[in-house]
């Protein structure tokens, strides 16, 4: 899912090719990104846009030859003249009359074209890896290989696949190697399947003809330079000093004859906007804002000693447990801290549970992008490839992360709990002098596990990310200030991070300390439960299963296959009275019906019916799970297809106290599971008994950094 | 040690009085840090002059009464407008043509008013603590200042000791007093001990003639009104000596930016130096964007 969508899109029409633009936000200020086509399109720009949207009204334009514009063949239509003209007409169509202009790579040379004949038009030019035909000099690779562009070479090889007949019979050949070599950042998987698949959306045709059609027409060096040096705009370079496909000195001298600032990263290869979009995202907010010469704000400013402690808490949206358990830490942190004022930065489903409990939801949680949305576009029948859900959802972490350092850098916390806040924790990591405050970081499994299906790819993959946080605490255990695993050692899935990585457990106990499972609910005493059950209509003799899926979509296939179940358990056992939970995504009209089943859209403390149920037949979330524990009750459970962490991380966790009852999805038919709910209803369990001081345990360990 | 010594000092003649000042750092725009009420001198700007040098000129002066600069009795040599003329000599001394002028308490009221007579050679205004009359209906500071130059009381005890009479009879005991008020902040004995000690380097005939100055023909409630320039308060929320809704009052007729220090009392660029610093240099960097 998107983090951001546009508020306007459309197409102009130049001359039968069709350019295709997108609008996103509102204000006086408006950012116009041009992304170096055809080689990628607009999406290029996607760890910027939602954040930049939030400030300035912000036009993204898809340059002819990929993304949604048209795809001309002839190289008169990929001129200097034709971009720069498409660009003005889009321009025109958005009606904007002047802009602050973003660009990337060669797309600067049309930027800088821009500027030099409508500088009405363009009001600061930031110019990222700008390649403007001779500044600096370009990258050996490419003046050795243009001598053979047009030549059928004999088993090219490395650089010598820049050639149009390599362009044209091996287009992914040369794109995979081109953005290899980009991507000089260590754990860029992602960018890099990002940056091939935009490429990919084009041809190798047409980038070849896009490369001969950009040389067309350029006029000698010392125009090129006079034109830049007589630029009436502001510029900003940003430049990655391992540019591979740029080189520096190309910016170091945009930046110096159009008399510019320039801001180096170092270590950074030519993909920035993708792989540092914090540091991007700032660098142009700072750059715009300046020369907008804001006033002075009024502001208070409290002295130290003066504060009241405060804390920031993010709880993740992504499954429904951590609301739960936060509230009870939060609840527990008060005993300790009476004073602690709390504010929580949170989105729904979170939000809901807060707001009943009159918590305070910081109003720029409104501008958080929906992971719970993202999750729920991500599934698909029985089945959620968690791991690549959470890689995808790469865009709105990051717009996320700068909504959480603009509340952060304002608000004066003394302590940041991330209860699994991901894009605080691998954010601050990547940009450790962007952290305020104290940092707490929960979580209740650690470690990416591949799924088989996934095979070798995939486990290189989970590696991948493992390592990458492997060595985000290494080097920066600063960043951390306490971890807290919510468990114990013993529920550490046994295995390695990856080959050549450390075992987990082993990893783990070394840098957390453990809380113990944290229920966020009491389970009711012998007595509590027969009066519950009374008040909630079940008579004793009655065996009452009870079906949940959650709140998302995802649960439709497993409810359908337990009602389907239903009849022949039915004749097993005739005192069973079933209980499904749709959730407010399945309308409960759309399922059959029978006797003896009740389906319900919403339950009101659904925990209640649990707690009491002679049977559970749940999905193989963590919270559920361990409610069903902790009140000793029977249930199957079903992971949700690739899902790897109710396949490893909660099965073998359940596994520690002895509770419920592994089922798999794909491989259990209607008569099986009815055999099944058979066995188990009403059936005596003797689990381990689940702690009842986590929340407590993990409040004392928040407490001592307050 | 001082943390930063002068590029240069020197003295400035006007009116039969020599004015010394003192020059640190050669930074465009100009920062001049003014006097306030005579009690103490230009040593009050010591947690700034270091910071602000290191960016900027920063000229601080004694003016008359304290410091380096001759002590006078004549009451009219410690009008505003006075003031206004001694920093206009000062900046003409050290060559420089425009400045930023930042005053605390009652060297905001010689600030605006330097901007209100002089408004081509201000290019901002900051007023911290400002100590200005606005009439905006303060009944206890009234009822005190009304009794300042009566007969001090017996065993005077609080703000009675705000008295001419008491302070030719117990001085030291006025100033500590005094201070304490200033820095009602916990944790402020140095800020109390340094003002004290600059406080006995002038004495109670020169803060009684400073008290009898007359106050400018135009108040300073239309004066502020009439400024054209960029105008900064900076405004503790405990002043006990200038109440912090006289710097509301000051940023609105301005048109300017509040600050509010939440929990600092009257003198916040001694006692919250850092925070100051930053503001200072925040508000000069934008005028000259």
């Amino acid at each position: 899912m998107r983090a951001a969508l546009p508020v306007i899109e459309g197409d102009v029409d130049r001359g039968g090719v069709g350019i295709h633009y997108e609008v996103f936000g509102s204000g006086e200020t408006t950012l116009l990104m041009i992304p170096p086509s055809p080689i990628t399109h607009s999406r290029i720009w996607k760890g910027l846009v939602p954040n930049l949207a939030r400030h300035y009204r912000v036009v993204t334009i898809d340059g002819r030859g990929n993304g949604k514009s048209d795809r001309p063949t002839d190289i008169a239509a990929h001129t200097v003249e034709a971009n720069v003209g498409d660009i003005l007409a889009v321009l025109d169509a958005t009606g904007t009359e002047s802009a602050v202009v973003v660009a990337h790579c060669h797309a600067n040379w049309w930027a800088v074209s821009l500027a030099d004949r409508h500088s009405d038009r363009v009001d600061a030019l930031i110019a990222i890896a700008p390649g403007v035909p001779y500044l600096g000099r370009p990258q050996p690779h490419w003046v050795d290989t243009a001598p053979h562009w047009n030549e059928i070479l004999d088993d090219p090889n490395g650089w010598e696949l820049n050639n149009r007949h390599v362009y044209v019979t091996r287009h992914r050949d040369w794109i995979e190697f081109f953005f290899g070599k980009q991507l000089v950042e260590a754990h860029s998987s992602k960018q890099f399947e990002d940056a091939v698949d935009w490429a990919l959306e084009s041809s190798g045709e047409i980038l070849a003809t896009g490369e001969e059609g950009f040389d067309e027409r350029v006029p000698d060096r010392e125009s090129v330079e006079a034109m830049c040096r007589s630029l009436q705009v502001p510029t900003l370079t940003i430049h990655g000093d391992l540019d591979v496909c740029q080189h520096i000195d190309r910016g170091r001298e945009f930046a110096l004859v159009t008399g510019g600032e320039m801001i180096v990263f170092e270590g950074s290869g030519h993909l920035t906007p993708a792989r540092e979009p914090v540091r991007v995202n700032r660098a142009i907010r700072r750059f715009v804002d300046e020369h907008k010469e804001l006033p002075m704000h009024s502001q208070t400013w409290t002295r130290g000693m003066n504060r009241t402690k405060k804390a920031l808490y993010l709880s993740s949206p992504i499954g429904l447990g951590h609301a739960g358990r936060d509230l009870a830490i939060a609840q527990e942190l008060r005993e300790i801290e009476p004073d602690l004022e709390i504010e929580w930065l949170a989105q729904h489903p979170v939000t809901a549970v807060l707001e009943t409990a009159a918590e305070r939801v910081h109003p720029a949680s409104e501008w958080l992008a929906s992971e719970s949305g993202h999750i729920a576009s991500e599934a698909s029948g029985h089945d959620l490839h968690c791991f690549q859900a959470l890689r995808r959802m790469d865009e709105i972490l990051v717009a996320n992360f700068m909504v959480f350092q603009e509340v952060v850098e304002e608000g004066g916390y003394d302590v940041v709990i991330g209860d699994e806040a991901w894009e605080v924790d691998y954010y601050w990591h990547e940009n450790p002098e962007l952290k305020r405050g104290s940092n707490v970081w929960l979580t209740d499994f650690v470690g990416y596990l591949p799924m088989p299906d996934g095979g070798e790819h995939e486990a290189f993959l989970t590696a991948d990310y493992n390592a990458e946080m492997i060595e985000h605490i290494a080097r920066f255990p600063r960043i951390r200030d306490r971890a807290i695993f919510v468990g114990n050692p013993d529920d550490i899935y046994p295995e390695v991070f990856g080959p050549g990585l450390p075992k987990i457990r082993t990893w783990t106990e070394e840098h957390f300390d453990f809380s113990g499972y944290i229920t966020g609910f009491t389970p009711p005493t012998p007595t509590q439960s027969e009066e519950w059950r009374s008040e909630l209509g079940y008579d004793l003799d009655e065996k009452v299963c009870v079906v949940t899926v959650g709140g998302s979509g995802v649960g439709r296939d497993l409810l359908e296959k337990v009602i389907a179940a239903f009849p022949k358990v039915k004749t097993m056992i005739p005192e069973l009275r079933m209980v499904a939970v749709a959730g407010p995504r399945i309308e409960p009209e759309s399922l059959p019906r029978h006797h003896g089943l009740e389906v319900h859209g919403y339950v009101n403390r659904l925990y209640r019916h649990l707690a009491v149920c002679d049977l559970a037949v749940v999905q193989g979330g963590l919270t559920t799970t361990m409610e069903l524990t902790a009140a000793q009750r029977p249930f199957l459970y079903f992971p949700l297809r690739n899902h790897f962490e109710q396949n490893f991380h909660v099965r073998h966790r359940l596994a520690q106290y002895g509770a419920g009852r592994y089922m798999s999805y794909h491989d259990t038919d209607p008569d099986q599971l009815a055999e099944a709910i058979a066995a188990e209803v009403g059936r005596q369990v003797s689990y381990r008994e689940v702690e009842t001081d986590g929340a407590r345990k993990a409040a004392q360990m928040i407490a001592e950094l307050i | 040690m001082r943390a930063v010594e002068p590029t240069s000092s020197g003295y400035v003649e006007r009116s039969g009085i020599r004015l010394g000042y003192e020059v640190f750092g050669d930074g465009d725009p100009t920062i001049i840090l003014l006097p306030t009420w005579t009690i103490i001198h230009s040593r009050f700007w010591k947690m700034q002059t270091p910071y602000l040098s290191r960016h900027h000129r920063v000229i601080t002066y004694d003016g008359p009464g304290n410091g380096r600069s001759d002590r006078t009795t004549d009451p009219e040599r410690y009008r505003s407008e006075e003031y206004a003329h001694d920093a206009a000599a000062v900046l003409d001394a050290c060559g420089v043509d425009r400045a930023v002028l930042v005053g605390l308490s009652l060297g905001a009221k010689y600030g605006a008013r330097f901007a209100w007579m002089f408004p081509e050679r201000t290019l901002g205004l900051v007023m911290i603590g400002p100590s200005l009359h606005l009439d905006i209906g303060l009944p206890e500071r009234e009822a005190v200042f009304a009794r300042l130059f009566e007969p001090s009381v017996e065993d005077a005890q609080g703000w009675d000791k705000y008295n001419v009479d008491h302070w030719y009879t117990d001085y030291a005991d006025f100033t500590e007093f005094f201070f304490a008020q200033c820095f009602s902040e916990p944790h402020s004995t140095k800020p109390r001990e340094d003002a004290v000690g600059w406080a006995g380097e002038t004495g109670p005939d020169v803060l009684d003639a400073e008290s009898r100055s007359p106050e400018p023909e135009l108040g300073d409630r239309e004066a502020l009104a009439a400024l054209t320039c960029p105008v900064l308060v900076i405004h503790g929320t405990g002043d006990r000596i200038a109440p912090y809704t006289a710097g509301e009052e000051a940023a609105r007729l301005t048109d300017g930016t509040l600050a509010a220090l939440a929990g600092s009392g009257h003198i916040p660029n001694v006692r919250d130096p850092v925070k100051v610093n930053l503001l200072l240099r925040d508000f000069v960097d934008r005028l000259a964007s």
